[in-house]
Protein backbone atom coordinates (compact mmCIF):
# COMPACT_ATOMS: atom_id res chain seq x y z
CA UNK A 1 0.00 0.00 0.00
CA UNK A 2 3.20 2.30 0.90
CA UNK A 3 4.78 1.91 -2.19
CA UNK A 4 2.61 4.83 -4.04
CA UNK A 5 3.46 7.07 -1.51
CA UNK A 6 7.22 6.45 -1.73
CA UNK A 7 7.45 7.73 -5.04
CA UNK A 8 10.17 10.75 -5.30
CA UNK A 9 7.82 14.20 -6.66
CA UNK A 10 8.78 15.55 -10.22
CA UNK A 11 11.05 18.24 -10.15
CA UNK A 12 8.46 20.73 -10.95
CA UNK A 13 6.55 19.25 -7.96
CA UNK A 14 9.69 20.29 -5.65
CA UNK A 15 10.27 23.15 -7.26
CA UNK A 16 6.71 24.29 -6.56
CA UNK A 17 6.96 22.95 -2.82
CA UNK A 18 10.66 25.01 -2.39
CA UNK A 19 9.05 28.20 -3.96
CA UNK A 20 5.74 27.87 -1.71
CA UNK A 21 8.43 28.44 1.53
CA UNK A 22 10.43 31.60 -0.48
CA UNK A 23 13.13 28.99 -2.11
CA UNK A 24 14.55 29.30 -5.51
CA UNK A 25 16.88 25.72 -5.80
CA UNK A 26 18.23 24.92 -9.34
CA UNK A 27 16.99 22.57 -11.67
CA UNK A 28 20.70 20.37 -10.92
CA UNK A 29 19.79 20.86 -7.07
CA UNK A 30 16.35 19.52 -7.04
CA UNK A 31 17.55 16.48 -9.38
CA UNK A 32 20.18 15.84 -6.53
CA UNK A 33 17.48 16.39 -4.57
CA UNK A 34 15.52 13.28 -6.17
CA UNK A 35 18.43 11.30 -5.69
CA UNK A 36 18.57 12.02 -2.62
CA UNK A 37 14.96 11.62 -1.18
CA UNK A 38 15.22 8.17 -3.14
CA UNK A 39 17.65 6.91 -0.70
CA UNK A 40 14.57 7.99 2.46
CA UNK A 41 10.83 7.77 1.04
CA UNK A 42 10.58 3.98 0.85
CA UNK A 43 12.13 3.30 4.01
CA UNK A 44 9.70 6.48 5.42
CA UNK A 45 6.89 4.29 4.20
CA UNK A 46 7.67 1.37 5.60
CA UNK A 47 8.71 3.04 9.09
CA UNK A 48 4.92 4.62 9.11
CA UNK A 49 3.32 1.07 7.86
CA UNK A 50 4.49 -0.31 10.91
CA UNK A 51 2.91 1.83 13.47
CA UNK A 52 0.19 0.99 15.93
CA UNK A 53 -2.32 3.80 16.67
CA UNK A 54 -0.72 4.10 20.69
CA UNK A 55 2.91 4.56 19.36
CA UNK A 56 3.34 8.58 20.80
CA UNK A 57 6.54 10.42 18.95
CA UNK A 58 8.64 11.49 21.30
CA UNK A 59 8.57 14.97 22.40
CA UNK A 60 10.84 17.64 21.82
CA UNK A 61 12.72 18.70 24.81
CA UNK A 62 11.37 20.61 27.32
CA UNK A 63 13.68 22.35 29.90
CA UNK A 64 12.96 22.38 33.45
CA UNK A 65 10.48 25.33 33.36
CA UNK A 66 8.39 24.24 30.92
CA UNK A 67 7.96 20.71 32.31
CA UNK A 68 6.34 22.46 35.54
CA UNK B 1 52.17 13.79 26.07
CA UNK B 2 48.15 13.58 27.68
CA UNK B 3 46.30 16.17 28.85
CA UNK B 4 46.16 15.17 31.98
CA UNK B 5 49.66 15.24 32.66
CA UNK B 6 50.19 18.57 31.00
CA UNK B 7 48.04 20.05 33.27
CA UNK B 8 50.34 17.85 35.62
CA UNK B 9 52.95 19.89 34.87
CA UNK B 10 51.36 23.28 34.81
CA UNK B 11 50.10 22.63 38.29
CA UNK B 12 53.45 21.52 39.63
CA UNK B 13 55.35 24.82 38.26
CA UNK B 14 57.44 22.86 35.94
CA UNK B 15 55.75 24.51 32.88
CA UNK B 16 54.32 28.19 32.93
CA UNK B 17 50.91 28.90 31.48
CA UNK B 18 52.53 31.12 28.80
CA UNK B 19 55.38 28.60 27.48
CA UNK B 20 52.43 25.97 27.23
CA UNK B 21 50.43 28.18 24.99
CA UNK B 22 53.42 29.52 22.83
CA UNK B 23 54.28 25.52 22.80
CA UNK B 24 50.63 24.79 21.26
CA UNK B 25 50.93 27.78 18.70
CA UNK B 26 53.91 26.97 17.17
CA UNK B 27 52.97 23.42 16.78
CA UNK B 28 49.74 24.94 14.99
CA UNK B 29 51.61 26.97 12.69
CA UNK B 30 54.21 24.42 11.97
CA UNK B 31 51.60 22.25 10.98
CA UNK B 32 49.20 24.32 9.52
CA UNK B 33 50.47 23.54 5.56
CA UNK B 34 50.46 19.82 6.64
CA UNK B 35 47.07 19.23 8.00
CA UNK B 36 44.69 22.70 7.34
CA UNK B 37 43.16 22.01 10.56
CA UNK B 38 42.14 25.66 11.63
CA UNK B 39 40.29 28.05 10.34
CA UNK B 40 41.34 30.82 13.09
CA UNK B 41 44.64 31.14 15.51
CA UNK B 42 44.08 33.11 18.02
CA UNK B 43 47.83 33.84 18.63
CA UNK B 44 48.07 37.25 20.33
CA UNK B 45 44.82 36.57 22.22
CA UNK B 46 45.63 33.37 24.03
CA UNK B 47 49.29 34.46 24.75
CA UNK B 48 47.85 37.31 26.42
CA UNK B 49 45.35 34.91 28.20
CA UNK B 50 48.05 33.31 29.54
CA UNK B 51 50.25 35.48 30.57
CA UNK B 52 46.79 36.80 33.04
CA UNK B 53 46.51 33.48 34.11
CA UNK B 54 49.43 33.17 35.25
CA UNK B 55 48.59 36.17 38.24
CA UNK B 56 45.86 34.47 38.92
CA UNK B 57 45.14 32.57 42.05
CA UNK B 58 42.76 30.40 40.95
CA UNK B 59 43.69 27.39 39.35
CA UNK B 60 40.98 25.62 37.65
CA UNK B 61 41.64 21.70 36.15
CA UNK B 62 42.64 22.88 33.34
CA UNK B 63 45.04 26.09 34.72
CA UNK B 64 47.41 27.42 31.76
CA UNK B 65 46.18 23.84 29.30
CA UNK B 66 45.70 24.99 25.83
CA UNK B 67 42.86 23.34 23.89
CA UNK B 68 41.33 24.28 20.40
CA UNK B 69 37.36 24.34 19.69
CA UNK B 70 35.67 23.19 16.43
CA UNK B 71 34.71 26.35 14.23
CA UNK B 72 31.05 26.42 15.23
CA UNK B 73 31.50 27.17 19.04
CA UNK B 74 31.73 30.60 19.98
CA UNK B 75 34.48 32.36 21.27
CA UNK B 76 33.92 35.76 22.30
CA UNK B 77 35.95 38.36 20.15
CA UNK B 78 36.73 35.62 17.44
CA UNK B 79 35.06 34.72 14.18
CA UNK B 80 32.67 31.60 14.28
CA UNK B 81 32.87 30.49 10.19
CA UNK B 82 31.37 26.70 10.51
CA UNK B 83 33.73 26.65 7.61
CA UNK B 84 30.72 28.43 5.39
CA UNK B 85 30.89 31.50 3.34
CA UNK B 86 27.61 32.98 4.80
CA UNK B 87 29.23 33.36 8.38
CA UNK B 88 32.89 33.99 7.24
CA UNK B 89 33.01 37.03 9.01
CA UNK B 90 30.62 36.36 11.73
CA UNK B 91 32.33 37.37 14.93
CA UNK B 92 31.00 36.31 18.20
CA UNK B 93 29.96 38.58 21.22
CA UNK B 94 29.79 35.56 23.99
CA UNK B 95 31.39 32.54 24.88
CA UNK B 96 30.17 29.35 24.16
CA UNK B 97 28.77 28.27 27.53
CA UNK B 98 31.42 24.99 26.70
CA UNK B 99 33.99 28.17 26.44
CA UNK B 100 32.87 29.75 29.37
CA UNK B 101 33.52 26.50 31.42
CA UNK B 102 36.61 25.53 29.87
CA UNK B 103 37.93 29.09 30.91
CA UNK B 104 37.18 29.00 34.50
CA UNK B 105 38.71 25.40 34.69
CA UNK B 106 41.65 27.85 33.21
CA UNK B 107 42.00 26.35 30.20
CA UNK B 108 43.41 28.54 27.32
CA UNK B 109 42.08 28.16 23.59
CA UNK B 110 44.15 28.72 21.04
CA UNK B 111 42.14 28.67 17.94
CA UNK B 112 38.86 27.61 16.00
CA UNK B 113 39.13 24.10 13.80
CA UNK B 114 38.07 23.57 10.80
CA UNK B 115 34.50 21.21 10.28
CA UNK B 116 32.48 20.03 7.80
CA UNK B 117 30.28 22.90 6.58
CA UNK B 118 28.07 24.07 8.93
CA UNK B 119 28.65 20.66 10.90
CA UNK B 120 26.66 18.87 7.90
CA UNK B 121 28.57 16.04 6.86
CA UNK B 122 31.24 13.35 7.84
CA UNK B 123 34.09 14.34 5.75
CA UNK B 124 35.53 18.30 6.48
CA UNK B 125 36.15 19.33 3.61
CA UNK B 126 35.17 22.50 3.28
CA UNK B 127 34.83 24.36 -0.05
CA UNK B 128 35.67 27.62 1.45
CA UNK B 129 38.26 26.44 3.92
CA UNK B 130 39.66 23.77 1.97
CA UNK B 131 39.80 19.80 3.56
CA UNK B 132 41.35 19.01 6.67
CA UNK B 133 43.74 16.64 6.06
CA UNK B 134 44.85 13.24 7.87
CA UNK B 135 48.23 13.02 10.25
CA UNK B 136 48.35 9.42 9.27
CA UNK B 137 48.22 10.11 5.79
CA UNK B 138 47.69 13.54 4.23
CA UNK B 139 45.99 12.87 1.15
CA UNK B 140 43.47 11.20 3.30
CA UNK B 141 40.05 13.06 5.66
CA UNK B 142 40.22 13.14 9.27
CA UNK B 143 36.35 12.32 9.04
CA UNK B 144 33.71 14.87 10.27
CA UNK B 145 32.52 16.90 10.62
CA UNK B 146 34.84 18.19 13.86
CA UNK B 147 37.73 16.99 11.53
CA UNK B 148 40.34 19.76 12.87
CA UNK B 149 39.63 18.69 16.18
CA UNK B 150 40.86 15.06 15.73
CA UNK B 151 43.66 16.32 13.38
CA UNK B 152 44.93 18.50 15.67
CA UNK B 153 44.67 15.76 19.04
CA UNK B 154 46.45 12.76 16.51
CA UNK B 155 48.89 15.66 16.01
CA UNK B 156 50.28 16.37 19.04
CA UNK B 157 49.43 20.15 18.77
CA UNK B 158 46.89 20.42 21.93
CA UNK B 159 46.17 17.71 23.82
CA UNK B 160 42.13 18.23 23.88
CA UNK B 161 39.98 19.61 21.54
CA UNK B 162 35.94 19.56 21.02
CA UNK B 163 33.99 18.78 18.75
CA UNK B 164 30.28 18.61 18.17
CA UNK B 165 28.25 15.53 17.32
CA UNK B 166 24.65 15.36 15.55
CA UNK B 167 25.20 11.92 13.88
CA UNK B 168 28.91 10.67 14.70
CA UNK B 169 30.61 13.98 14.24
CA UNK B 170 32.99 13.52 17.36
CA UNK B 171 33.22 9.89 17.13
CA UNK B 172 33.77 9.67 13.52
CA UNK B 173 36.91 11.87 13.46
CA UNK B 174 38.07 10.41 16.48
CA UNK B 175 38.53 7.00 14.74
CA UNK B 176 39.41 8.16 11.52
CA UNK B 177 42.88 9.88 13.43
CA UNK B 178 43.09 7.43 15.94
CA UNK B 179 42.33 9.42 19.17
CA UNK B 180 39.22 9.46 21.82
CA UNK B 181 36.14 10.96 21.21
CA UNK B 182 33.16 11.44 23.61
CA UNK B 183 29.55 12.28 22.29
CA UNK B 184 28.02 12.82 25.70
CA UNK B 185 24.38 11.87 26.33
CA UNK B 186 22.03 14.50 24.91
CA UNK B 187 21.19 17.20 27.24
CA UNK B 188 23.86 16.65 29.21
CA UNK B 189 26.49 19.39 28.11
CA UNK B 190 24.93 22.61 27.03
CA UNK B 191 25.24 23.82 23.39
CA UNK B 192 24.07 27.39 24.34
CA UNK B 193 26.40 29.17 21.59
CA UNK B 194 27.04 26.53 19.26
CA UNK B 195 26.05 26.72 15.71
CA UNK B 196 23.12 24.25 15.57
CA UNK B 197 22.39 21.33 13.05
CA UNK B 198 19.30 19.85 14.48
CA UNK B 199 18.25 20.69 18.28
CA UNK B 200 17.39 17.00 19.36
CA UNK B 201 20.41 15.48 18.55
CA UNK B 202 23.59 17.93 18.78
CA UNK B 203 25.82 17.33 21.43
CA UNK B 204 29.37 18.60 22.38
CA UNK B 205 31.98 16.60 23.02
CA UNK B 206 35.50 16.35 24.17
CA UNK B 207 38.39 14.75 21.59
CA UNK B 208 41.66 13.78 23.37
CA UNK B 209 44.36 11.36 23.45
CA UNK B 210 42.87 8.98 26.28
CA UNK B 211 39.28 8.10 28.41
CA UNK B 212 41.11 9.55 30.74
CA UNK B 213 41.41 13.01 29.16
CA UNK B 214 38.35 12.81 28.08
CA UNK B 215 36.65 12.22 31.53
CA UNK B 216 38.41 15.72 32.84
CA UNK B 217 37.13 17.19 29.78
CA UNK B 218 33.72 16.18 30.39
CA UNK B 219 33.24 17.61 33.84
CA UNK B 220 34.32 20.73 33.01
CA UNK B 221 32.23 20.96 30.30
CA UNK B 222 28.86 19.04 31.83
CA UNK B 223 25.74 20.05 33.83
CA UNK B 224 23.12 22.05 33.10
CA UNK B 225 22.64 25.41 32.07
CA UNK B 226 19.41 27.55 32.85
CA UNK B 227 19.56 29.60 29.57
CA UNK B 228 19.55 26.52 27.13
CA UNK B 229 16.38 24.68 27.45
CA UNK B 230 18.31 21.45 25.58
CA UNK B 231 20.12 21.17 28.47
CA UNK B 232 19.31 18.89 31.57
CA UNK B 233 19.16 18.68 35.47
CA UNK B 234 20.79 15.86 36.34
CA UNK B 235 23.92 14.87 38.38
CA UNK B 236 27.30 15.05 37.29
CA UNK B 237 29.55 12.46 38.97
CA UNK B 238 33.35 13.14 39.14
CA UNK B 239 34.44 11.45 35.91
CA UNK B 240 37.98 11.63 37.03
CA UNK B 241 37.28 10.06 40.41
CA UNK B 242 35.46 6.92 38.62
CA UNK B 243 37.95 5.12 36.16
CA UNK B 244 38.59 2.12 38.36
CA UNK B 245 39.80 -0.50 35.76
CA UNK B 246 38.24 -3.33 37.20
CA UNK B 247 35.59 -4.87 34.59
CA UNK B 248 35.06 -8.20 36.45
CA UNK B 249 31.34 -8.96 36.18
CA UNK B 250 30.65 -5.86 33.40
CA UNK B 251 27.75 -6.88 31.02
CA UNK B 252 29.03 -5.91 27.56
CA UNK B 253 26.66 -6.57 24.41
CA UNK B 254 28.56 -6.88 21.09
CA UNK B 255 26.42 -5.63 18.15
CA UNK B 256 26.48 -8.53 15.82
CA UNK B 257 24.86 -6.90 12.83
CA UNK B 258 27.84 -4.25 12.68
CA UNK B 259 30.53 -6.72 11.96
CA UNK B 260 28.91 -8.23 9.18
CA UNK B 261 28.19 -7.02 5.68
CA UNK B 262 28.95 -3.62 5.02
CA UNK B 263 32.27 -3.46 6.66
CA UNK B 264 35.97 -4.44 5.86
CA UNK B 265 36.57 -7.24 7.24
CA UNK B 266 39.73 -6.39 8.51
CA UNK B 267 38.28 -3.53 10.65
CA UNK B 268 35.95 -6.02 12.19
CA UNK B 269 38.39 -8.46 12.51
CA UNK B 270 40.16 -5.51 14.92
CA UNK B 271 37.39 -4.88 16.29
CA UNK B 272 36.85 -8.57 17.25
CA UNK B 273 40.43 -8.67 18.74
CA UNK B 274 39.57 -5.75 20.59
CA UNK B 275 36.38 -7.19 22.16
CA UNK B 276 38.45 -10.20 23.31
CA UNK B 277 40.54 -7.91 24.87
CA UNK B 278 37.61 -6.55 27.03
CA UNK B 279 36.87 -10.38 28.04
CA UNK B 280 40.46 -11.39 29.17
CA UNK B 281 39.85 -8.15 31.62
CA UNK B 282 36.99 -10.25 33.24
CA UNK B 283 33.96 -8.76 31.62
CA UNK B 284 30.85 -10.80 30.51
CA UNK B 285 30.85 -10.49 26.60
CA UNK B 286 27.84 -11.27 24.93
CA UNK B 287 26.73 -11.23 20.80
CA UNK B 288 23.48 -9.67 20.68
CA UNK B 289 20.73 -9.55 17.86
CA UNK B 290 19.58 -6.19 17.50
CA UNK B 291 18.42 -5.80 13.60
CA UNK B 292 15.86 -3.26 14.88
CA UNK B 293 18.73 -0.27 15.40
CA UNK B 294 18.64 0.10 11.60
CA UNK B 295 15.76 1.75 11.66
CA UNK B 296 17.37 4.61 13.57
CA UNK B 297 19.44 4.81 10.34
CA UNK B 298 16.46 6.82 8.42
CA UNK B 299 14.88 7.66 11.82
CA UNK B 300 17.30 10.42 12.89
CA UNK B 301 17.32 11.69 9.21
CA UNK B 302 13.08 12.14 9.15
CA UNK B 303 13.68 14.58 12.53
CA UNK B 304 17.64 15.97 11.62
CA UNK B 305 17.00 17.05 8.24
CA UNK B 306 14.09 19.27 8.33
CA UNK B 307 15.10 21.14 11.91
CA UNK B 308 18.47 21.50 9.78
CA UNK B 309 16.61 23.15 6.85
CA UNK B 310 14.56 25.36 10.04
CA UNK B 311 17.65 26.60 11.21
CA UNK B 312 18.78 27.31 7.76
CA UNK B 313 15.70 28.74 6.14
CA UNK B 314 16.59 32.22 6.38
CA UNK B 315 19.62 31.68 4.45
CA UNK B 316 18.41 29.14 1.88
CA UNK B 317 15.98 32.22 0.75
CA UNK B 318 18.54 34.69 0.73
CA UNK B 319 21.70 32.99 -0.15
CA UNK B 320 21.22 29.51 -0.99
CA UNK B 321 24.08 29.56 -3.62
CA UNK B 322 26.58 30.71 -1.32
CA UNK B 323 26.52 27.00 0.40
CA UNK B 324 28.70 23.77 -0.73
CA UNK B 325 27.05 21.43 -3.26
CA UNK B 326 26.46 18.61 -0.63
CA UNK B 327 24.87 20.66 2.21
CA UNK B 328 22.82 22.52 -0.27
CA UNK B 329 21.41 19.56 -1.07
CA UNK B 330 20.74 18.12 2.17
CA UNK B 331 19.35 21.12 3.18
CA UNK B 332 16.86 21.14 0.47
CA UNK B 333 15.53 17.84 1.12
CA UNK B 334 15.01 18.60 5.12
CA UNK B 335 12.85 21.52 3.10
CA UNK B 336 11.17 18.97 0.63
CA UNK B 337 10.48 15.75 2.87
CA UNK B 338 6.47 15.60 3.95
CA UNK B 339 5.36 17.64 6.81
CA UNK B 340 4.90 14.04 8.31
CA UNK B 341 8.63 12.98 8.48
CA UNK B 342 9.27 14.72 11.66
CA UNK B 343 6.11 13.03 13.73
CA UNK B 344 7.21 10.03 11.52
CA UNK B 345 10.62 10.26 12.85
CA UNK B 346 9.97 10.78 16.38
CA UNK B 347 7.40 7.75 16.91
CA UNK B 348 10.22 5.67 15.72
CA UNK B 349 12.21 7.19 17.98
CA UNK B 350 9.48 6.02 20.70
CA UNK B 351 9.58 2.27 19.26
CA UNK B 352 13.33 2.22 19.27
CA UNK B 353 13.21 3.78 22.71
CA UNK B 354 11.64 1.13 23.64
CA UNK B 355 13.31 -1.80 22.12
CA UNK B 356 16.85 -0.35 23.01
CA UNK B 357 15.61 -0.03 26.94
CA UNK B 358 15.59 -3.62 27.14
CA UNK B 359 19.11 -4.29 25.92
CA UNK B 360 20.17 -2.09 28.43
CA UNK B 361 18.38 -4.20 31.08
CA UNK B 362 20.70 -7.05 29.83
CA UNK B 363 24.07 -5.13 29.35
CA UNK B 364 25.85 -2.49 31.23
CA UNK B 365 27.55 -1.08 27.55
CA UNK B 366 27.25 -2.17 24.05
CA UNK B 367 30.28 -2.16 21.62
CA UNK B 368 30.66 -1.97 18.01
CA UNK B 369 32.99 -1.26 15.27
CA UNK B 370 32.93 2.83 14.87
CA UNK B 371 33.44 2.63 11.05
CA UNK B 372 33.35 0.16 8.98
CA UNK B 373 36.47 1.23 6.71
CA UNK B 374 39.54 3.25 7.68
CA UNK B 375 39.67 6.92 6.51
CA UNK B 376 39.14 7.34 2.38
CA UNK B 377 41.06 9.79 0.29
CA UNK B 378 39.73 13.14 -0.23
CA UNK B 379 37.51 13.38 -2.50
CA UNK B 380 36.58 9.61 -2.58
CA UNK B 381 33.06 10.30 -2.20
CA UNK B 382 32.16 6.48 -3.47
CA UNK B 383 34.06 4.48 -1.03
CA UNK B 384 34.90 0.13 -1.44
CA UNK B 385 33.09 -1.36 1.95
CA UNK B 386 34.17 -4.84 1.96
CA UNK B 387 33.40 -5.56 -1.67
CA UNK B 388 30.48 -3.70 -1.99
CA UNK B 389 30.67 -0.08 -3.64
CA UNK B 390 28.82 2.71 -1.16
CA UNK B 391 28.73 6.19 -0.51
CA UNK B 392 31.05 7.25 2.18
CA UNK B 393 27.70 9.12 3.66
CA UNK B 394 25.70 6.05 3.77
CA UNK B 395 28.75 3.54 4.56
CA UNK B 396 28.81 5.43 8.05
CA UNK B 397 24.79 5.92 9.25
CA UNK B 398 24.33 2.24 10.72
CA UNK B 399 27.56 2.74 12.90
CA UNK B 400 26.35 6.43 14.47
CA UNK B 401 22.71 7.18 13.72
CA UNK B 402 21.26 3.92 16.26
CA UNK B 403 23.38 6.06 18.92
CA UNK B 404 22.49 9.09 18.27
CA UNK B 405 19.05 8.78 18.24
CA UNK B 406 18.33 7.02 21.01
CA UNK B 407 20.80 10.31 23.04
CA UNK B 408 23.17 7.93 24.50
CA UNK B 409 26.54 8.19 24.97
CA UNK B 410 29.07 7.19 22.57
CA UNK B 411 32.86 6.45 22.68
CA UNK B 412 35.38 5.84 19.76
CA UNK B 413 38.56 4.35 21.21
CA UNK B 414 41.38 3.79 18.96
CA UNK B 415 41.87 -0.05 18.88
CA UNK B 416 44.35 -1.05 15.79
CA UNK B 417 45.14 -0.16 12.45
CA UNK B 418 44.11 -1.26 8.85
CA UNK B 419 46.44 -0.21 6.17
CA UNK B 420 48.22 1.78 8.42
CA UNK B 421 45.50 3.87 9.34
CA UNK B 422 43.67 3.75 12.93
CA UNK B 423 40.68 1.71 13.25
CA UNK B 424 38.13 2.80 16.14
CA UNK B 425 35.78 0.65 18.81
CA UNK B 426 32.48 1.89 19.96
CA UNK B 427 31.25 2.04 23.39
CA UNK B 428 28.09 2.95 23.73
CA UNK B 429 26.21 3.55 27.28
CA UNK B 430 23.13 4.29 29.11
CA UNK B 431 21.44 7.81 28.99
CA UNK B 432 23.68 9.75 30.90
CA UNK B 433 26.08 6.72 31.95
CA UNK B 434 29.24 8.77 30.84
CA UNK B 435 30.88 7.01 34.07
CA UNK B 436 30.47 3.13 32.63
CA UNK B 437 31.41 4.35 28.84
CA UNK B 438 34.91 5.94 30.42
CA UNK B 439 35.55 3.02 32.70
CA UNK B 440 35.59 0.27 29.68
CA UNK B 441 37.70 2.75 27.39
CA UNK B 442 39.92 4.00 30.26
CA UNK B 443 39.99 -0.27 31.51
CA UNK B 444 40.72 -0.95 27.54
CA UNK B 445 44.14 1.77 27.60
CA UNK B 446 45.29 0.15 30.34
CA UNK B 447 46.27 -2.81 28.69
CA UNK B 448 46.76 -1.60 25.32
CA UNK B 449 48.67 0.81 23.33
CA UNK B 450 46.76 1.70 20.54
CA UNK B 451 46.23 5.34 21.55
CA UNK B 452 49.98 5.70 22.31
CA UNK B 453 50.68 5.54 18.74
CA UNK B 454 51.76 8.95 16.90
CA UNK B 455 51.04 9.61 13.17
CA UNK B 456 53.56 10.32 10.60
CA UNK B 457 52.64 14.06 10.32
CA UNK B 458 53.68 15.01 14.39
CA UNK B 459 53.65 19.04 15.44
Amino acid sequence: MSSKFSRVSSVEALREAARAQGVEPTDADLEAVRGFLATILPTLAEIEDGFGPDTAPVALFLSDQEAR
Amino acid sequence: MTLTQLAGRIRRGELSPRDAVADALARAESAQAALNAFITVRGDEALAEAEQLESHPDRGPLFGVPVAVKDVIDVAGTRTTAASRILADNVATEDSTVVARLRQAGAVVIGKLNTHEFAFGASTTSTHFGPARNPWDTDRICGGSSGGSGAVVAAGIVTGALGTDTGGSVRIPACLCGVTGLRPSTGRVPIRGVVPVSWSFDTVGPLARTAEDCALLLHVLAGVDGADPTSVRVPVPTYPDLLAPDMRGLRIGVVSHLFEGAIDPRVAETVETAVSELAGLGARVERIDALFLREADVAQQLVMLPEAAAVHLPWLRTRLAEYGDDVRVRLLAGLLLPATSVVTGQRSRRRLFEKAASLFEQHDVLVAPEMPIVAPRIGEDVVDVGGERLAYRLSLIPFNSPWSCLGLPAASVPCGFVDGLPVGMAIVGRRFDETTVLQVAHAFQQVTDWHERTPPVRA
